[in-house]
């Protein structure tokens, strides 16, 4: 009984997705359907038309495997190889080194903010 | 080989290494060892010694790839529950995904253009800390190459993973809000399933951080574009 529940949540989540992708088709908005499904899912739960035990058990089927869904994109580096020879190598380089700095700056940014926050209002979170 | 045969052989390669990798990063618990990572290394050697390609890896690994969209929707549930805290921190969350956006995209264009790449592959580069089908689309409008695109978001990706740990442990990145922050405004999806190991605030400022840099991405990524090489 369990794993059934289990199943028709995980069904449900697909169809969230799927309701994602249609109204990106609909309303031609410009974000991936799973990003509007995502909010989608938000704005029931919020409003409480969806209680959260609905879901909950689907979800975690799929956030506990979560890399493995990554994977066949991540395969497709190996189309790429021709492009990063030679002068193409400094590509990668140029994002390790732009990744490196772009979450070094993120997460000073945020936690200096959220630390002095904290310091004004005395609440840690 | 018959397609249903070929697709089950393709599925069962990538889910069994994934499940023996993780047993392995359990195990071990290096940063180098992230079963994303070892994982895709190692199908891209299998493939490679079987003369397969990716178009024959894909008439299996498109039936994996259809669970990425309900596995994103599923990231809401570590963000619902953890809305007290995100309602409580939309200071320090906008102010770590706009600014570290725009540094990522500003030093990224920067170099490529220093080093002499053509438009094309300014475009490309542009996106890549944000998730992938909105990076194809800005790749796009902004004329580079949307498959290029793609690798340089998984790129970036699989080395902000990799980094992350170094960067918490050399810049004192010591909360759920900077560790999440950065691996999602760096690392999107990919940083996001690394925030997952953190435990579920860390998980959440992960996933708000990317689905947030989707969004401005989406809506300002072509205009940053336009200004930085018109």
């Amino acid at each position: 009984m369990k794993i059934i529940i289990t199943l028709l949540q995980v069904g449900f989540l697909y169809i969230l997705f799927l309701a994602g992708e249609f109204l990106r088709a609909k309303l031609s908005i410009p974000l991936p359907g799973s990003i509007i499904g995502l909010l989608v899912l938000w704005g029931l739960l919020s409003i409480q038309i969806i209680p959260l035990r609905w879901v909950e058990k689907g979800a975690y089927v799929f956030l506990s495997t979560l890399p493995l869904y990554l994977i066949p994109a991540t395969v497709g580096v190996m189309d790429y190889g021709h492009v990063f020879a030679g002068k193409g190598s400094l590509l990668i380089l140029i994002t390790i080194g732009s990744t490196l700095i772009t979450m070094v700056v993120a997460s000073l940014v945020s936690q200096s903010i959220a630390k002095r926050h904290v310091k004004e209002e005395g609440t840690l979170s | 080989m018959n397609t249903v045969v070929l697709a089950l052989t393709m599925i069962l390669l990538t889910v069994i290494l994934y499940f023996v990798m993780n047993a392995v990063y359990v195990r071990l618990r290096s940063p180098f060892l992230v079963p994303i990572l070892t994982t895709t290394i190692v199908v891209i050697i299998v493939l490679l010694l079987f003369n397969a390609s990716y178009e024959t890896y894909m008439v299996g690994g498109k039936w994996i790839d259809a669970l990425l969209g309900p596995a994103i929707v599923s990231l809401c549930i570590p963000l619902y529950k953890q809305r007290d805290l995100i309602k409580k921190n939309l200071l320090p969350i906008f102010g770590g995904v706009v600014v570290g956006g725009i540094v990522g995209m500003l030093t990224g264009v920067l170099a490529a253009r220093f080093v002499g790449f053509s438009t094309e592959l300014l475009a490309s580069i542009l996106p890549k800390s944000i998730t992938s089908p909105i990076a194809m689309q800005i790749a796009e409008e902004l004329g580079g190459i949307p498959s290029l695109a793609t690798v340089l978001v998984i790129i970036a990706g699989l080395a902000g993973i990799l980094m992350g740990p170094w960067i918490n442990r050399w810049f004192k990145i010591d909360t759920a809000i900077g560790q999440g922050i950065g691996l999602g405004v760096g690392a999107h999806a990919i940083g996001t399933s690394k925030a997952l190991e953190y435990g579920e605030q860390t998980a959440s400022m992960s996933s708000v951080a990317m689905t947030l840099s989707a969004i401005i991405g989406a809506l300002a990524g072509p205009l940053f574009g336009i200004w930085l090489f018109p």
